[in-house]
């Protein structure tokens, strides 16, 4: 028997040809295709509407599971995702366009639940996609992190080497996380750092954007490949710009107009966050251009600075309301004091020994010399 | 490797290590020359020292600038006095008075202040940039100058350029990615750090250290330093 269409199956559950058309767009919408031109972003297509594209795709492909696995992580991604601003779109995504095995949101658990993703995983091998949630952890073999008596290091190695594509979602899956933060006990690292045989996407955030996510596996589903992603393997139809880059809050930047507390003047006129720590101008994300809540707000526009939640080191990178430009330098209470101390203690010891070795020497000389002593001393040197 | 993780070594071990060399190497250089000790000084004490002091510092910082031909430097070439007259005023003020550097200093004293806006520290990094590009010019051109321009006074300018240009283009978002020139930026004020205890930019110390011990002596003998 052929395997039933996405299309099909939508049509099954009694969508018009109609809603199916605005269906497409707004997955199109979703992809980040509003961002780039669709020939770059799909490289095809030319003279065919985003739309389109969608269309063709849902109305020949099968619906593709999704193994979803989680590691180190507080489940904040799914949190997101599941109470994202448009949860009917998601619901679309996870239950119609792709089915899902999720060991947190499914209604299976235990021995139930491994058994359904044990059978997934074979059906579908080679052509699932892996989402990982939560950083991978390599200390003692991954023991600090263990699902139904399995290491997340075996775990995630035997879902991924069926898998087509594996999406890293939230920054612990991407680059490690809050669980990587100094000094790292479990030793946690991204995904793409254990997984070098597949296509490795990372949606970094904290939480990830659930749209981003949505959007970047449906990029898959629907064009057979990940985006095109930038060096640390994000997407670029959302991780192209920088928060800053599109932040409303720029012309004060531009002009230095800055506010100085949460409560300042600056503040209520709405003025540049960069002094209360804002880390928008290294930070790569969807923020400022999507926006959070269906494009209500995002934590800059509604007075909070950029946490730079979407960059490696996003934990250790700096006090969160410490300017950007202050330096990352870990002695904590007293640094600038044991730095001074440091410096100045090791510059003197120096110089005195070196004092000490050449009058040692200046001695010998008169000695050798029988000049007579009784000059005044350093009179010579003087002038 | 990613610029990302550039970033955070530039503005993590490589400043901080840059920095105590700074610290270490200049307080090294003090106490070196603490330690040469000088002449006694037998002239009768007939003025007031902290007097002298006052004077000198007011003459330097704030008359003769203003009247320079009355000095020799000026005469014989007018143009270094006010390109490098510019160029100290603009380090100062992009140093002192830019936002980016204000938190710098906050991180490292526990307290900052207000800074020039934008637009105005724009300016005088462009005139510090000019006036260096003029004294590298002179230096090049000018046949006695040219002589007396030995390896390191080159190495000098260049470990004071290479901050101001990466700082001046980072703040106007040209060309790079922002994470890139920031990287940039501090890997060149590092070999700045670095490079001071060794060269003549250690000017900065000597120079209150030699205005305070001559407006002192010569206010020991009341005359006018
Ligand atoms: C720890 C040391 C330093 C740090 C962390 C630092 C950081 C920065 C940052 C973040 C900016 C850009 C601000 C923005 O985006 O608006 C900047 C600008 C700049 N920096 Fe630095 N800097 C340091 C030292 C220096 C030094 C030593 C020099 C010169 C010798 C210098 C020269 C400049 C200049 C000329 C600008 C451009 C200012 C403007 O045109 O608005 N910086 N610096
Ligand atoms: C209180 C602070 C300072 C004072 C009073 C001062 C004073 C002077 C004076 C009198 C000169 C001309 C004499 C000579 O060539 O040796 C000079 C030159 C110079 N200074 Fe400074 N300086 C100060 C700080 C600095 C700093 C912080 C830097 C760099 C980071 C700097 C970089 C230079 C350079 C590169 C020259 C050579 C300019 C040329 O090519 O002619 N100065 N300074
Ligand atoms: S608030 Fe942050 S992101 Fe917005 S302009 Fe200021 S520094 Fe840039
Ligand atoms: S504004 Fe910055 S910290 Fe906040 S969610 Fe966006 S990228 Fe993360």
């Amino acid at each position: 028997m052929k395997e039933k269409t996405i299309y099909e199956h939508l049509r099954e559950k009694g969508l018009s040809r109609r809603d199916f058309m605005k269906l497409c767009g707004t997955i199109a919408g979703m992809m980040g295709l509003e961002f780039v031109p669709p020939v770059k972003a799909l490289g095809k297509t030319l003279g065919q509407s985003p739309e389109e594209v969608v269309a063709q795709a849902l109305k020949t492909k099968p619906k593709v599971p999704i193994i979803w696995l989680e590691f180190q992580d507080c489940a904040g991604c799914s949190e997101a995702i599941s109470r994202s601003s448009s949860p009917l779109l998601s619901n679309l995504v996870l239950n119609d366009i792709a089915i899902e095995y999720h060991e947190t949101l499914m209604a299976a658990a235990g021995f139930q639940a491994e058994k359904a993703k044990e059978e997934c995983m074979k059906q579908f091998f080679g052509k699932y996609v892996l989402v990982v949630e939560g950083s991978p952890t390599l200390a003692d073999d991954g023991i600090y992190c263990t699902v139904a008596g399995k290491s997340n290091l075996d775990l995630l190695k035997e879902a991924a080497a069926g898998a087509a594509a594996v999406i890293a979602t939230g920054n612990c899956a991407c680059f490690g996380g809050i669980p990587a933060a100094h000094p790292n006990p479990t030793r946690a690292v991204g995904v793409a750092e254990l997984i070098k045989d597949k296509p490795v996407v990372n949606i970094p955030g904290c939480p990830a954007i659930p749209e981003v996510t949505t959007g970047t596996i449906l990029h898959f589903l629907i064009m057979g490949q990940l985006p095109e992603t930038d060096q640390l393997k994000r997407p670029l139809p959302f991780y192209g710009n920088t928060v800053h880059d599109h932040c409303l809050r720029r012309p004060f930047y531009e002009a230095g107009k800055f506010a100085g507390s949460f409560d300042d003047e600056g503040a209520r006129k709405g003025y540049c966050l960069y002094k209360l720590g804002c880390k928008g101008p290294t930070t790569y994300n969807a923020c400022a251009g999507l926006k959070w809540e269906r494009g209500l707000s995002y934590p800059v526009q509604s007075g909070h600075p950029c946490l730079g939640c979407s960059e490696p080191h996003f934990w250790d990178g700096g006090g969160f309301y410490q300017g950007q430009s202050a330096p990352i330098i870990r002695l904590d209470k007293g640094s600038t004091a044991n730095l001074v101390g440091v410096g100045v203690a090791a510059g003197a010891a120096l110089a005195g020994l070196n004092a000490v070795k050449k009058s040692r020497a200046k001695k010998d000389l008169r000695k050798d010399q029988s000049q007579a002593p009784g000059s005044e001393p350093g009179s010579k040197k003087e002038g | 490797m990613n610029w990302t993780n550039i970033l955070n070594f530039s503005r993590g071990p490589l400043l901080h290590v840059a920095m105590i060399i700074f610290v270490a190497g200049l307080s090294y250089r003090l106490v070196r020359v603490l330690l040469l000790g000088w002449a006694r000084d037998r002239a009768k004490n007939k003025g007031s020292k902290l007097w002298g002091v006052i004077v000198n510092y007011l003459k330097g910082l704030f008359v003769l600038p203003f009247i320079p031909w009355v000095r020799r430097t000026f005469r014989h070439n007018e143009l270094t006095f006010i390109a490098g007259g510019l160029f100290h005023l603009s380090l100062f003020l992009v140093l002192v008075f830019g936002t980016a550097h204000i938190l710098v200093w906050k991180s490292l004293w526990g307290f900052g202040w207000k800074g020039l806006p934008t637009p105005i520290l724009a300016f005088f990094s462009a005139v510090g940039i000019i006036s260096m590009i003029v004294l590298l010019i002179n230096r090049l051109t000018h046949p006695v100058l040219k002589m007396l321009t030995k390896f390191p006074v080159w190495i000098n300018w260049l470990v004071v350029f290479l901050p101001m240009i990466t700082g001046f283009i980072m703040a106007r978002h040209l060309w790079f990615r922002y994470e890139v020139i920031f990287s940039l930026h501090l890997i060149s004020v590092s070999l700045l750090l670095i490079w001071i205890p060794f060269g003549r930019i250690s000017h900065f110390l000597f120079y209150f250290f030699s205005k305070t011990i001559h407006g002192a002596q010569a206010g020991k003998r009341a005359v006018t330093p």
